[in-house]
């Protein structure tokens, strides 16, 4: 039997709003899922870490086409060792007074107590503590967040402060006014 | 001019330096060619397989330095399959079994090997200058050889290369006896570097007035090294992420201090923005100011020390400066003639409210009124600003606009960007270099082709609807050398209309459109003077089957003029019609 005549045209799927038509002169735009290419850049630098930041398909599509957008492969190889570190959960830590930083990856750690444990054993500072835990010892942390402002660490819900921390800072007690500690 | 000796007329071309013109002049009269042919001392070569190393060499016997450019631009973005070629180890041995007196070699987008590396080094007595940029295939070994042999090396200048970096003491290998750099760039090497040796390096190298430092050269030792160079023009600041202790800060200071003739500065490839201060005292006398890696320096930091560059001329910057930035650029920046502006979020993970739109641009355009080129990657854009930046400078010469999401119209108008970009070329009567972006119909294309008279290079991605479009730019720039397309719906008629056209260019290259593989058939056929290459990477299987279906779209066209045929060096992914 012929489809043809039943009408049945308008039970048919199609792409787009209805009423339009979705016919051959539409394809000539190319969309952005037709470019997506399971060839994406994968880097690694000299520590074996593969950035696979280009898999991370958001609904929003943006810049998924290879190549897109033109920024030199060298440039992009030093943004996305950027972003690799960062989507890792690596932040760099310093401590007032030493003339280096340390690097400490808060995907690890599982708490607040793991966390400052990890500190201690990096700088060799004992009794690392948060918030108000710490009284004994001389130096206490913080931390920059998303909005490039200093908070104690410890006073946010363990997951939050994974995920908006920038990077940790440990001071001095006495230097660090302003946070409400005794 | 047919009365003076060859020797006079000699002399006069030594004041001519522009390869075009030196061209010119060889076209004038047989007598001319040969004056001119014995006495070209710089050779530029576009495009290394428009020619080969023994036509070369047989033209130019006399030459000293030269300038060789092997890949497609857009190999830059990874759309050009590694072995495609551009190898400079042919042209090496050409040289050095033809005894030319090589001083000075400079290298875009080559495949250079270690083993090419030494045979430099061992073949050119007077070697004096290897710039190498964007190239790759080889490691710090290389390097080696060139310290090592090299002794009247002046110049060792590598840009944004892939270095295969071992680790070993290729600065060791500067013999005692070398003090004549004049300038060394090792900022892309990504290893340790032995800072020792660099010091010495330094030390015994007077005339050395461009230094760059990679990553792994702390701020202890840049104090030291500018204390032993205090005579630095250009600077490039490897890597103090530690906030300094107050004593190294200060021997850092007094360092710069002295560097009164410091005029570029760049790098910054991981620091803590409050050793920035030390550079303040030299900000005024800058010029020309790189922090495009510099992803730490950001917000009032970055303003603090862009209020003090009055004087900058060449500014290269993350998106992350922001609209609020561009405007402080804009008060302070008036003798600003270049600016470049990347993307610090390439792959839109974050909300990023901080990067720039068209109200940076336009207050940039309103502010440096000696603006010719800009480089320029933001989220949005509107005709009325492109209008606005279009009346407030025309004098560009190069105008690179990238909008980051592809297709994406006047964010205030929903329109194409058509209007803007036609303002663009309407008002830039010199514009040279255009890349356009966002939504865009075939009529911006027809504003290009009518108004671009000057232009040379013309970069096109996700733009146009019909073959029309590419065929106004075909028939109206004159002047075109180098035009690139990528997504962009033209086929086989705009390929086809006028293949003599192409002849006139550098090259073509066209992705992810509508040609095909029998419209480039048809193409190559009528064109024995183009190599018409196609490059089908993930298709090896693709080959067999579907070889002579004429219709299949090709991937990618690359075609480019030549004298001298096909090239043997293909890898087979390559197929040359």
């Amino acid at each position: 039997m012929a489809k043809e005549g039943l009408g049945l045209e308008i039970t048919e799927l199609r792409l787009g709003l209805p009423g339009d038509n979705y016919s051959e002169s539409k394809k000539k735009k190319r969309v952005l899922s037709d470019m997506m290419t399971s060839s994406s850049v994968d880097t690694e630098d000299e520590n074996g870490v593969v950035s696979s930041v280009e898999d991370n398909s958001s609904p929003v599509m943006k810049s998924q086409a290879v190549g897109w957008p033109p920024v030199c492969s060298y440039r992009r190889k030093k943004n996305n060792e950027e972003l690799a570190s960062k989507a890792i959960g690596y932040v760099k830590v310093s401590m007032d007074g030493l003339p280096y930083l340390r690097k400490v990856d808060l995907g690890s750690s599982n708490s607040y107590d793991n966390l400052a444990t990890v500190l201690e054993d990096l700088f060799g500072c004992l009794g690392l503590g948060v918030a108000n835990e710490g009284k004994k010892c001389e130096y206490i942390i913080i931390y920059e967040d998303k909005d490039r402002d200093w908070m104690l660490v410890g006073d946010v819900p363990w997951q939050m402060f994974k995920e908006s921390c920038k990077r940790l800072r440990i001071v001095k007690r006495s230097d660090a006014t302003g946070f409400g500690l005794s | 001019m047919n009365y003076f000796p060859d020797e006079v007329i000699e002399h006069v071309f030594d004041f001519i330096a522009s390869h075009r013109d030196r061209n010119s002049i060889s076209l004038v009269c047989k007598s001319w060619h040969k004056i001119e042919r014995f006495s070209r001392k710089q050779v530029f070569i576009g495009n290394c397989y428009a020619i080969n190393p023994e036509r070369l060499i047989g033209r130019f016997p006399c030459l000293k330095s030269l300038t060789l450019k092997g890949k497609p631009h857009f190999a830059d973005f990874n759309l050009v399959p590694y072995e495609w070629g551009g190898f400079v180890l042919p042209w090496i041995e050409a040289l050095a079994r033809s005894r030319v007196g090589l001083e000075e070699l400079r290298l875009k987008r080559m495949v250079v090997t270690d083993e090419s590396l030494e045979l430099l080094s061992r073949s050119f007595a007077n070697f004096k200058s290897l710039v190498l940029v964007s190239c790759e295939g080889f490691t710090t070994d290389g390097l080696a050889s060139i310290a090592a042999n090299c002794r009247h090396l002046r110049e060792l200048d590598l840009q944004e290369n892939e270095i295969d970096d071992h680790r070993g003491q290729w600065l060791n290998c500067f013999p005692d006896s070398c003090t004549t750099l004049t300038s060394l760039n090792f900022a892309c090497l990504k290893g340790e570097t032995n800072v020792a040796a660099l010091e010495r390096l330094v030390a015994r190298s007077p005339n050395l007035k461009s230094l760059k430092l990679n990553r792994a050269v702390p701020l202890e030792a840049l104090a030291r090294l500018m204390s032993c160079a205090p005579q630095l023009l250009d600077l490039g600041v490897g890597s103090y992420e530690n906030e300094p202790d107050p004593e190294s800060f200060t021997k850092l200071m007094a360092a710069i201090k002295k560097c009164t003739s410091l005029r570029s500065l760049s790098g910054f490839l991981e620091v803590a923005p409050l050793c920035l201060p030390a550079f303040y005292p030299i900000c005024q006398n800058l010029i020309s100011l790189n922090l495009s890696y510099a992803a730490e320096i950001q917000g009032n930091h970055l303003i603090k020390l862009i209020q003090l560059c009055k004087r900058l001329q060449r500014l290269w910057i993350l998106d992350s400066i922001g609209d609020k930035g561009l405007v402080v650029v804009a008060d302070t920046c008036k003798e600003l003639q270049e600016l470049r502006v990347f993307p610090s979020d390439i792959h839109g993970e974050e909300d990023n409210n901080a990067a720039v739109t068209e109200v940076g641009l336009v207050a940039i355009s309103a502010g440096c009124p000696k603006l010719h080129s800009i480089l320029y990657f933001c989220k949005q854009m509107t005709n009325a600003a492109l209008i606005t930046v279009a009346r407030n400078c025309p004098n560009f010469i190069r105008f690179r606009l990238c909008i980051l999401e592809p297709h994406k119209p006047d964010h205030i108008t929903s329109q194409s960007l058509d209007e803007g970009f036609g303002a663009i070329v309407q008002a830039c009567k010199g514009l040279r270099r255009l890349s356009v972006s966002g939504l865009l119909n075939d009529q911006v294309f027809l504003y290009i082709g009518m108004y671009a008279e000057q232009l040379e290079m013309l970069s096109i991605a996700f733009a146009g609807d019909t073959d029309k479009g590419m065929l106004y730019v075909l028939n109206g720039c004159k002047k075109l050398r180098k035009l690139e397309i990528r997504d962009s719906p033209f086929g086989n008629a705009a390929l086809l209309a006028d293949v003599h056209k192409y002849e006139t260019m550098r090259s073509l290259w066209m992705s992810s459109c509508e040609v095909t593989l029998g419209g480039c058939k048809r193409l190559a056929q009528n064109s024995p003077r183009l190599n018409v290459e196609i490059i089908n990477e993930n298709e090896n299987n693709r080959m067999e089957r579907n070889e002579e279906d004429e219709r299949e779209k090709v991937d990618k066209l690359y075609l480019y003029r030549t004298v001298v045929g096909t090239r043997k060096d293909a890898p087979p992914y390559v197929r040359i019609l």
